[in-house]
């Protein structure tokens, strides 16, 4: 774990993993998260107390082999169905804004 | 007796002899919902029309005699993260809030096959973030034996609905005690089930190594009908467990005592913080539990203190990775009026989610990123080796564990809201045994001032019909189970 002093929580940080997350804070979300953000990081510091040299991690929590199927031909959703949630479409496409910008 | 008040097993005996239809026991539940609900709010969709047909058809099949089980015709509600085929389901979040999934999760097609009544939705903490419903992206929920006080979270409505006679069971989720947790606050019996246990399939993730899905219900017996119908392996969950599942019922009523037993009590769950009240319930509970022939013992599991920092950076990173898939562009929320893609995106995501979700998506990018990730996911992985390892040695000498569920009863609504770190350590007895995978119960045991208190029951692995037992012999010789809130006499 990052000793506090290596690790700056301020505004920049925030902003940095807001864009990282995709998430378009404003000016309060920002200045509350920088303030919350050290409190609740300097709380989970109290993990560097453990000795963790030579602990595996503990990813999986399945006890299952990788499980396998047979490659079989199943029935799946219409096209229909499938787009009944999407905002908006067009002929069996979900339609999104440009990605392009025209000149 | 109203119909209200009816067990399962007691519904059950009133359908199978034609005293009550599904019709009548259903129309009665859709009533006391529509006359007490607005009070309590535990539901976020009513699904009338669907329960109205699948009460006839479960009549139908009653009058035929073919293929009924002890719940068909019996209704009850499940979480809102559970995808309901044509039934709006929205993880109490503005991001789904017209979401209709065009298919059942596997625990609801299976009550389907059963021939249950889905009387609808039920709030919760907004994906499941949270310790009280404050987090819904809709509304509050209220705590049924006292409306200022919050029923628990993140299955906080369907605590309540049991709670409050709006449904004789309700399926939760638990990822880090919200099956548990609100069970104990609202005064009902809740199972989280062993990781794999219940298939997960379209149960919508928050922590994928942590999901399971529980019932809740007002006594044990009716929780193990319920998990008998929901439980089993599932070939659309890769992790989900191909043991087969007991008879848990036929194994309740064949249970006498608990000689043979033996019960350990980790002391780091009985330290400082912990309400007076809640020890002293709990204190009583155990001896009554060696009355009944268990073998009492103190064991010691000594990583407890650092369950909550990892089950917070775990939680973080997995929720973070979940949620990336709300963008506004297949379903869900979309903000249109934008540029570019990208835009559509971060203006999607800044209205739909709220600053809880925000707030674990943003610590869990960090903790992902580039020259952070040893530091913290992967240390919490390591750590959690070591949480594992300490039950894996106590269930070497144990059969099970027994807990508090939580350090004080139910708290106020507004009282942690505001300062998300204290809301997080509400958890601290709950967590760890998401991070273990095992499987724990949560019994009534108590009532301070009006607000009831919960015993948590941990066993290893698939012990689910050992946890049952104990938790149905504890409830043969004591009635906290029976107590109900002052709304429970509210009649249509």
């Amino acid at each position: 774990m990052s000793s506090k002093a290596e690790l700056q929580v301020d505004e920049k940080l925030v902003r940095e993993i807001a864009s990282l997350a995709r998430l378009d804070l404003n000016q309060e979300e920002a200045e509350m998260f920088v303030s919350q953000f050290k409190d609740i990081l300097d709380y989970v510091s109290i993990l560097n107390e453990v000795d963790t040299e030579n602990v595996p991690p503990a990813y999986l929590s399945s006890v299952n082999k990788s499980a396998m199927r047979e490659d079989t031909i199943q029935d799946s959703v219409s096209t229909e169905e499938f787009l009944s949630n999407a905002p908006q479409s067009k002929d069996d496409y979900v339609v999104i804004p440009r990605v392009h910008m025209e000149q | 007796m109203d119909a209200h008040e009816l067990s399962i097993q007691q519904a059950h005996e009133l359908l199978l002899s034609r005293k009550i239809s599904s019709e009548e026991l259903t129309g009665a539940y859709l009533a006391r919902i529509q006359q007490l609900d607005a009070q309590i709010n535990s539901y976020v969709t009513v699904s009338e029309e669907l329960a109205k047909k699948q009460a006839r058809d479960a009549d139908q099949r009653l009058k035929r005699g073919e293929g009924i089980t002890p719940l068909t015709g019996i209704p009850y509600s499940a979480k809102d993260s559970l995808s309901t085929r044509s039934v709006r389901t929205t993880c109490s979040s503005k991001i789904l809030e017209n979401y209709k999934p065009f298919y059942d999760c596997t625990a609801i097609q299976k009550l389907n096959s059963a021939g249950t009544v889905l009387l609808g939705k039920t709030n919760m903490d907004e994906f499941g973030m949270g310790s009280s419903t404050e987090n819904s992206g809709f509304f509050t929920t209220r705590n049924p034996w006292d409306f200022d006080h919050v029923p628990g979270g993140s299955s906080g409505g369907s605590a309540a609905a049991v709670a409050a006679g709006l449904g004789l069971f309700s399926l939760g989720e638990d990822t880090g005690g919200s099956v548990r947790m609100p069970a104990s606050f609202c005064g009902v019996t809740g199972l989280k089930t062993t990781y794999g246990r219940v298939s997960r399939y379209g149960l919508i993730p928050l922590v994928s190594s942590f999901d399971t899905i529980g019932p809740m219900a007002r006594s044990v017996y009716d929780v193990a009908l319920v998990l008998e119908a929901i439980a089993g392996h599932d070939p659309k969950d890769s992790t989900s467990r191909v043991e087969p599942i007991q008879q848990y019922s036929r194994a309740l009523k064949k249970t006498e005592n608990l000689r043979g037993l033996r019960i350990g009590i980790p002391r780091e769950y009985f330290v400082e913080g912990l309400d007076p009240e809640v020890d002293s319930s709990l204190r009583t509970a155990i001896q009554q539990i060696e009355s009944l022939g268990a073998e009492i013992v103190e064991v010691s599991l000594p990583h407890t203190q650092y369950a909550i920092p990892v089950y917070y950076l775990i939680l973080f990173a997995e929720a973070s990775s979940n949620l990336a898939k709300y963008d506004g562009v297949r379903y869900g929320l979309s903000e249109r009026d934008v540029n570019s893609v990208l835009d559509l995106y971060l203006k999607t995501r800044e209205s739909g989610f709220g600053a809880e979700t925000k707030r674990r998506i943003m610590l869990g990018t960090f903790a992902l990123s580039a020259g952070y990730y040893d530091a913290y996911y992967l240390k919490a992985q390591k750590v959690r080796t070591l949480i594992r390892q300490d039950f894996q040695k106590a269930f070497e000498t144990c059969d099970a564990l027994i807990t508090p569920v939580a350090p004080t009863t139910a708290f106020k609504i507004g009282e942690k809201i505001t300062n998300p770190l204290d809301m997080y350590l509400s958890d601290v007895h709950v967590v760890a045994v998401n991070l273990a995978g095992i499987p724990a119960l949560s019994v009534p045991c108590g009532i301070s001032k009006g607000l009831p208190i919960g015993m948590q029951v941990m066993g290893p692995h698939l012990s689910e019909e050992t946890l049952l037992r104990i938790g149905h012999m504890y409830q043969r010789q004591t009635h906290w189970h029976t107590k109900h809130p002052p709304v429970w006499g509210d009649s249509p």
